[in-house]
């Protein structure tokens, strides 16, 4: 990761651009604004309001009558909730599931399935465990690995980490995922099952 | 990845975020407490009686029922469309067809041109030939006015993802060296339906 443009790439790649959200919103307002316009000018040519006409609204609005109140705070309350959602949206850094890997000089963004499917692949291998017996989920800081070893077969949950470090460290990942190792023993299973 | 601006999507959701809790808000609070209620009230009467004059002080003739602060409420309606039509059809973009571009005057052959068809070409050829890679895809995209390459590759499963950016750098790094430029690239790794289906046969069982 050298220029400037790599590192703008690579945060773009890793982070949402809120698109969909700007769009539904955007839509919805400019659908409200058209709804608005439509009745202010059937109100101007004298024709009858789709819905409401702009000064029964008013009206409405400044006495609401009272067997709607309670619809009224209910509505007033998913309004509220919806711009705690927008908001968020907008404030929240909307990560990816993604890493940037540090071990090139170009920008290297990789999947975190891409991610746990190879640390398990190698905590397989170096374990000498069967298929599927090693499950591993990468999230943002960390990477949960569950370990299921055949019974009798010793594994310690050290080992699982430290070969799983030692493949991550490879990675040079950013953000850095801290290592959980988890081995589920014979008798466990049982109590699972 | 695309040239979309995402300080204006964050800033649409805020304000609007903003104005939703607002208006909910003062709109509850009004409805269960006597005292803002009243206060709420005031307020809406007093703006509907100034809206109410505003449209009778600017008749646009005697003749009519038509003010101008009527034609203004509409023209601001329109300007909210017309603003999000705007902000929506600008989203995404930033497609090029480049990847290299050398102005007259700056290398020793006049201006290079280096079109994205060429660089794409080359690489996914290479990458289909890769045991490793199922697919891969090479886009080009201008941002910020730099011109960067950008690969993305499905690998099977199970590989380990530093060895598929070793292959892909490799490729890029020769090309740059067939080119004698730089060229300034994002590539991406990922995981998919595709490559869960293809995984590696266990060898160790």
């Amino acid at each position: 990761m050298t220029s400037a443009v790599l590192k703008r790439v690579a945060r773009r790649e890793t982070h949402s651009p809120r698109t969909i959200a700007t769009v539904v919103v955007l839509a919805l307002v400019a659908l409200a604004a058209i709804y608005a316009g439509v009745e202010i000018v059937l109100h101007l040519l004298g024709a009858g309001p789709l819905l409401v006409a702009p000064g029964a609204a008013l009206m409405w609005l400044q006495e609401p009558p009272d067997q709607y109140q309670s619809l009224v705070v209910a509505g007033a309350l998913l309004s509220v909730v919806a711009g705690m959602v927008l908001a968020w949206l907008a404030l929240s850094p909307g990560r990816r599931p993604k890493h940037e890997l540090g071990s090139s000089s170009y920008a290297v963004i990789v999947d975190n399935g891409v991610i746990a499917s190879a640390v398990a692949e190698r905590v397989r291998r170096e374990l000498d465990l069967s298929k599927g017996a090693v499950v591993v989920s990468v999230g943002h800081r960390s990477a949960d690995i569950t370990v299921r070893p055949e019974p009798g077969q010793p594994i310690d949950r050290r080992q699982v980490r430290t070969v799983a470090e030692s493949e991550l460290t490879g990675y040079e990942l950013s953000p850095r995922v801290k290592v959980r190792a988890r081995v589920l023993r014979a008798a466990d299973m049982e109590g699972m099952s | 990845m695309n040239a979309t601006n995402r300080g204006v999507n964050r800033a649409i959701l805020f304000t609007v975020g903003v104005l939703l809790i607002g208006v909910g808000g003062a709109t509850v609070i009004a409805m269960l407490w006597p005292v803002a209620g009243d206060l709420w009230k005031s307020w809406l009467s007093a703006g509907v009686d100034w809206m109410v004059s505003a449209d009778q002080a600017f008749r646009v003739s005697e003749a009519t029922t038509v003010s101008w602060f009527t034609l203004a409420v509409l023209t601001l309606l329109v300007l909210v469309v017309v603003v999000a039509v705007i902000v929506i059809a600008r989203l995404g973009g930033g497609r090029s067809s480049v990847v290299i571009r050398e102005e007259r005057g700056t290398g020793a052959q006049g201006s290079v041109t280096i079109l994205h068809g060429f660089a794409a070409d080359a690489i996914t050829q290479s990458l289909a030939s890769q045991e490793e890679i199922l697919s891969s895809k090479v886009n080009a995209r201008r941002l910020g006015g730099a011109d960067v390459l950008h690969v993305s590759v499905t690998p099977r499963q199970n590989v380990s993802p530093v060895d598929v950016a070793e292959t892909v750098t490799g490729l890029v790094d020769r090309l740059a060296t067939l080119l004698g430029r730089e060229i300034s690239t994002v590539v991406t790794i990922h995981s998919g339906i595709r490559s869960r289906l293809a995984a590696d046969q266990s060898r160790v069982n």
